[in-house]
């Protein structure tokens, strides 16, 4: 059987990626998949865990804001990044320094 | 009492002070007249509060003081520790009243002495009113607070007065003075709040600083520090008796006494001579009279126990100042140290507690007062010439400043006690009290009053070496012709200053009673409270 | 009791005492002036009138006395006040009598000197202060008065002070004299503590205090309840003993009169011969009841040693006035040896008569004195002109001073038919008369005044003789003329009164002397007529024997003995006594003040100085401790915070990806931290 077990796992590796991807990659694309992977990691989750509330639909309806606000981060994020690319002409976030104490 | 004039007396050198601070720096004259004016009304206000004065024990009955003024001042409540009392209590008894006129007489002298003074005039003549102001009210202040608040104010002004307008050491000399007297005066402190709690107002219940109430051994709450019934004890000493030594050696530093006089040569030396002139005049005297009101006053028993230890210092003083003044060689650290030695015979006076001791004491005082005021001027009008004061550098002055000469002698022979000029009383009967003290209660042995009295022997040597080094003989001078064209005989600003202070101490020399028939009264009260006979 | 009212006597004996005061004053005040003279001579001759009328009022009659109350102190009152009896009386007119004859001859002598205004002055205010003395009723007042006249003295020896000698002189008097004065205040508050009072008649009449008080067992003990260890009884009469040593030149305390010669010589014969140098014998004869044997006996013995040392030491001088000082000394060991031996009355009538003929024999030799400096002026001398071994033959050029000398110079020996003999003598039948009482080693007193009287009689020979009578020093001396007739006068004047007639009818016998009778003591020893004959014989003819040896060794030249012996040496240094002061007393007494000035400078205030030094040190201590310990800890607070801050500043790495990390790590940490706390 597939439990709830299986789905919480599998969200908990779609996180532990998405959290890789958020803090060890070099391209702030790669930044913004993985933010979506965690994003997507946080809806599987409310999606498993829908099925405890048949009734008014809990899960699913969280899911869908979810997938729509996660939309409208990347659209935001996406133009900062061309907006950030077009200033440095780079998008390694380690390349972004100004805010550092000197 | 109704019109105030002992306040008026204490206070018009304040608002003359008030005065010279409005009025611009720069005219230096008009300080001076201001000054002099002041000193004039006052010794016409004290001459008349002395005339008028009628003869009445006081000491420790309230009725005896005359001219008093009592207006509460202090009423503080201050929750568990009582009620804070310290009133504006002032009066004058028959031991007070000549020291006010004395005062006002001195400050008159040291303002005339004042009058070719170039430096910062505005500063000098405030800080001499002020001064002025808070010796008068030391010497009518009946109230403890009320006096340990002029007592202190009177070191700040002469601190700056010798510190600024001194000679060559005058900083070490300011500041030892002022170390020196405040030592002894804050632990004097410790005993007056000592006494503050041990004593209460009879007619208000609260602790009180009253002096007057402080004297009366039923004023003392039961168990209290200084209670004489209680008896307490502290560091193994009757509370009582270190109280009395505590205060005692805060005045007897100003008095001075030996081994605690050695700011007196620098502090006179270094000072100019007016402030030297009060120094000696008036500041040595309110040591004996602390000891005299407060010690002798307050504490009589332990007076009574003490009296052969301060019979020793005065002889020891005695002595010992007339040996250090003969090996001197600066003419004004002699007279420094004579009146050391002249003020020992004050302490064994005090100490022998008999009338005649006692009142020869009080008379020295009064005596020395103007005498030594006198020498200082004297010394100071050769300074002012050729700013010299070595008795080596001198010799045949006579020949060439008469007038100078004869006032020189006169004021050294009456300063050494010669009969006809008021030292010889003062001295005569401190011996004769000395001596009759064992004979009246046993307190002061007789060989002390024969000790005492080879000090007339010493003091006749080193002014009579100084008068014949100094002023007879061939004239050589070690300034030669220089000092020859400087020194000039005494002016008649000099005269009019010097001749008062001589006529003074030949009238009271010729009639002593002037004085005694004020002190009398107050002596005798003393006596009795004292040795209760 | 004191009388209420005044009477003629007692306004009268106030006249003299303040007149030459009120001389003194207008003198002082009007400065320089042709008047002076006249002013002071006016009032000393008012004064002499004044003195003689009250001496004949009260001489042989009950005292008299009345005083005023000066001051009070405590309960005790003190008097100024008049005592007239018969010894103040005499010396009242004493004083001027010979003060008059002194003040016309300074007239002369002291001419054209610059300061003579001031010499009248003094002269005023030390007969005021002498007079006052003797008439004073009280011990208080009498002591004002004796210093008073140390002062006058002070002011007459230093009277040229411009000469060094003089100067010194005149210190030295004043501090040897406040030596005696000690005793006399001690003596004062012995008694006054015994007796409460200071009166004289109180005190030492007949019946009075000091009489009836008794020495019961070891305490003096008086009727009026009070009582001392009787050592203070000998203590009492030994201080006033010490004040009139001093006053009266005793030995050893003789020292200022010899070098008091420096003033002017009518100085010295009004003060030093004539009048203060007797107040002290006065004193003691006025105090007399006051004495116990022990101090009679050391009177004695004072007086003594002083005649007889005083007459040694005069021997070998040169210079006239020191030979006349050594004698007056000597004179006023006889007087207080009479004293002692209870002869005051003797002893008074000495001073009488010593007053007169002493004065005479300075005055004279003043007069040679004058002469021998207007010598010396006149031919360019380098000589000192009282210096006896510069003169010789004036005999001739002064015979009136030769005359008037000699008369004076027999009544110091004791000659008949002077006074003095009269004097000396009953002073010698009373110490033979006293020794014959006495036991043990006393007997040797009267024979030592014996050999006194020999020396006197030599000395004042070998003045006369080298003076007047021996061939002339100096080749100028022949133009040396006869003294002034104001000074001739006062001194025939008072030679006259050397004589006999004015004290005895009969010039043998002392017993019939007036003045005597007026003080016959209480109780005297037991007469023996056998002195009374043998003795004077004795004397007489011993002097008369020293004039003629004096004669053949300085009138004609025969001098048999070198000057270099060791008793030569020691009459000549006048004993060393100086030197010995100087070494055992002045030269110590320095030495400790120079001590106690170093001790007051280096210890006493090396002490506060010390004091002052651990001040800073403890200040410079607590500053550090503040700057470094308490301080140090505020500033390290802030420098942790400052290092703190830094290593939080390596927070901010401006990279996001950190940023992100550590916010995960804290959420992460929190979660774990709570699930701890669960579990």
């Amino acid at each position: 059987m597939i439990t709830l077990t299986h789905f919480l796992v599998v969200s908990a590796c779609i996180f532990a990626a998405g959290l890789y991807a958020v803090l060890a990659r070099r391209n702030a694309i790669m930044v913004l998949v993985g933010i979506e992977l965690i994003i997507n990691a946080a809806i599987l989750n409310l999606v498993a865990f829908g099925r405890y509330d048949r009734g008014q639909y809990g899960g699913q309806v969280f899911a869908l804001f979810a997938i729509v606000l996660a939309a409208a981060g990347v659209a935001v994020a996406l133009a900062i990044i061309l907006n950030v690319y077009q200033h440095y002409q780079s998008i390694n976030p380690d390349d972004i320094r100004d805010l550092k104490d000197q | 009492m109704s019109a105030h004039f002992l306040s008026i007396l204490i206070f018009m050198p304040l608002a003359a002070a008030v005065l010279m601070l409005l009025i611009p720096a720069g005219k230096a004259t008009a300080y001076k007249y201001i000054a002099l004016i002041t000193g004039g009304l006052q010794l016409l206000l004290s001459g008349y509060l002395y005339h008028s004065f009628s003869p009445g024990a006081g000491i420790t009955d309230e009725l005896g003081y005359q001219f008093f003024e009592y207006l509460p001042w202090i009423r503080l409540d201050m929750g568990g520790l009582g009620r804070l009392e310290i009133d504006y209590f002032i009066g004058v008894d028959g031991l007070s009243i000549p020291f006010l006129f004395l005062t006002a007489l001195i400050m008159v002298i040291a303002i005339g002495a004042s009058w070719r003074m170039t430096k910062q005039l505005k500063g000098y003549f405030v800080l001499l009113m002020i001064l002025d102001m808070a010796v008068m009210g030391v010497f009518s202040a009946l109230d403890f607070f009320l006096f340990y608040v002029f007592y202190e104010l009177m070191l700040l002004p002469l601190y700056f007065l010798i510190g600024i307008w001194g000679g060559a050491r005058r900083e070490y000399a300011a500041i030892k003075f002022f170390l020196y007297t405040l030592f002894g005066s804050v632990f004097m402190l410790l005993v007056i709040v000592g006494l503050y709690f041990s004593v209460t107002n009879p007619e208000t219940g609260a602790h009180t600083f009253n002096m007057l109430h402080m004297m009366n051994p039923g004023n003392y709450a039961d168990g209290s520090i200084f209670s004489a019934v209680a008896n307490q004890y502290l560091f193994g000493i009757p509370a009582r008796l270190l109280a009395f030594i505590v205060l005692f050696i805060a005045f007897a530093i100003k008095v001075p006494i030996v081994p605690l006089h050695t700011w007196l040569p620098d502090a006179h030396v270094e000072a100019p001579t007016p402030i030297s002139i009060i120094l000696a005049g008036i500041l040595l005297k309110i040591g004996g009279y602390g000891i005299l009101r407060i010690c002798f006053g307050i504490f009589p028993d332990a007076a009574l126990q003490s009296a052969w230890w301060l019979g020793l210092i005065g002889v020891i003083s005695i002595l010992y100042g007339a040996f250090v003044a003969l090996g001197q060689r600066d003419l004004k650290r002699m007279i420094a140290y004579s009146s050391v030695s002249h003020m020992g015979f004050v302490l064994l006076g005090a100490a022998s507690l008999t009338a005649e001791g006692i009142a020869g004491g009080i008379f020295q005082m009064i005596s020395h007062g103007f005498l030594s005021a006198g020498l200082f001027f004297l010394v100071g009008v050769l300074y002012d010439r050729v700013h010299d004061r070595n008795i080596y550098h001198y010799r045949g002055l006579a020949s060439l400043l008469p007038r100078y000469t004869t006032f020189v002698a006169l004021a050294f022979f009456a300063s050494l006690g010669l009969p006809g000029f008021s030292a010889f009383i003062g001295e005569a009967f401190v011996i004769i009290g000395a001596f009759n003290s064992e004979s009246a209660h046993g307190v002061l042995p007789r060989w002390m009053a024969i000790a005492g009295s080879v000090g007339i022997l010493l003091s006749a040597a080193y002014f009579l070496w100084t008068l014949q080094r100094m002023f007879f003989g061939q004239t050589r001078l070690k300034g030669g012709d220089e000092w020859l064209g400087a020194l000039k005989d005494m002016n008649t600003r000099e005269t009019l200053i010097m001749a008062p202070m001589l006529a003074l101490a030949l009238l009271l020399g010729i009639y002593p009673a002037f004085a005694l028939d004020k002190i009398n009264a107050s002596v005798l009260a003393l006596v009795e409270l004292v040795t209760g006979s | 009791m004191p009388q209420p009212t005044l009477t003629y006597p007692l306004i009268a004996a106030l006249t003299a005492v303040f007149l030459p005061f009120a001389g003194c004053l207008i003198n002082a005040l009007s400065g320089r002036k042709r008047t002076n003279s006249g002013i002071a001579i006016g009032t000393i001759t008012g004064s002499l009138i004044a003195a003689a009328y009250v001496f004949t009022q009260v001489w042989g009659v009950a005292p008299l006395h009345i005083q005023w109350e000066w001051f009070v102190i405590g309960t005790r009152s003190f008097y100024v006040g008049l005592l007239l009896d018969n010894q103040s009386a005499l010396m009242l007119l004493l004083v001027p009598l010979i003060a008059v004859p002194v003040h016309l001859y300074s007239v002369a002598y002291m001419k054209d000197d610059p300061g003579i205004h001031r010499y009248w002055m003094y002269l005023g205010l030390f007969c005021f202060a002498m007079m006052a003395l003797v008439v004073a009723d009280n011990l208080l007042l009498m002591y004002v008065c004796w210093e008073l006249v140390g002062f006058a003295s002070y002011l007459l020896i230093g009277f040229w002070f411009t000469k060094d000698t003089a100067a010194q002189a005149s210190k030295k008097a004043f501090i040897v004299n406040r030596i005696g004065d000690l005793g006399f205040l001690i003596g004062m508050a012995i008694l006054y503590a015994q007796f409460g009072t200071l009166d004289i008649r109180a005190l030492f009449q007949g019946d009075g205090l000091v009489a009836s008080a008794n020495v019961v067992g070891t305490e003096w003990v008086t009727s009026v309840g009070s009582s001392m260890p009787s050592v203070w009884l000998t203590a009492a009469g030994i201080a006033f003993l010490l004040g009139a040593a001093a006053k009266s030149a005793q030995f050893p305390m003789h020292v200022w009169l010899p070098d008091a010669m420096a003033g002017p010589t009518a100085v010295s014969s009004l003060i030093h011969a004539a009048t203060m140098v007797a107040a002290g014998v006065f004193l003691l004869a006025r105090i007399f009841p006051l004495f116990n044997a022990t101090t009679l006996a050391i009177m004695v013995v004072v007086g003594t040693s002083t005649a007889f040392v005083a007459a040694y030491f005069a021997l070998a001088q040169y210079d006239i006035k020191k030979i006349l000082a050594f004698s007056t000394i000597s004179q006023l060991g006889f007087m207080v040896m009479g004293i002692g031996i209870g002869a005051y009355h003797v002893a008074l009538f000495h001073l009488v008569t010593h007053a007169f003929f002493k004065c005479l024999l300075f005055l004279s030799a003043g007069a040679v004195i004058h002469e021998m400096q207007h010598l010396k002026e006149k031919n360019k001398l380098d000589i000192d002109p009282q210096d006896i071994r510069n003169m010789g033959g004036l005999r001739k050029h002064m015979p009136l001073t030769f005359v008037v000398m000699a008369v004076a110079g027999l009544a110091l020996a004791g000659l008949p038919p002077t006074a003095g003999y009269l004097s000396k003598d009953a002073l010698l039948v009373h110490a033979f008369e006293w020794a014959a009482v006495q036991r043990g080693v006393a007997g040797v007193v009267p024979y030592l005044l014996l050999a006194a009287s020999g020396f006197t009689a030599f000395y004042i020979a070998r003045l006369v003789f080298k003076v007047f009578v021996a061939p002339s020093a100096m080749a100028t001396t022949a133009a040396a003329h006869e003294a002034n007739k104001w000074m001739l006068m006062p001194m025939i004047f008072l030679a006259a009164c050397s004589l006999f007639p004015l004290f005895s009818i009969h010039p043998f016998d002392v017993g019939h002397v007036w003045v005597i009778q007026g003080m016959l003591p209480l109780a005297l020893w037991p007469a023996a007529s056998l002195y009374h004959t043998l003795v004077p014989v004795f004397a007489t003819l011993l002097s008369l024997s020293m004039f003629a040896i004096a004669w053949r060794w300085y009138a004609k030249g025969t001098y048999p003995l070198r000057g270099r012996g060791l008793l030569y040496r020691l009459s000549f240094h006048q004993g060393y006594v100086d030197r010995f002061y100087h070494v055992a007393l002045v030269d110590p007494l320095l030495r400790l003040s120079r001590f106690f000035v170093t001790i007051d400078r280096l210890v006493v205030d090396g002490v506060v100085d010390g004091c002052g030094r651990i001040g800073r040190l403890f200040a410079g201590l607590a500053a550090w401790f503040d700057h470094y310990v308490v301080d140090g800890l505020v500033r390290f607070v802030g420098k942790m915070a400052f290092w703190l801050g830094n290593v939080l500043r390596r927070t901010q790495t401006g990279r996001v990806q950190y940023y992100l990390f550590t916010m995960f790590f804290i959420v992460l940490m929190v979660l774990i931290y709570q699930m701890i706390i669960q579990a």
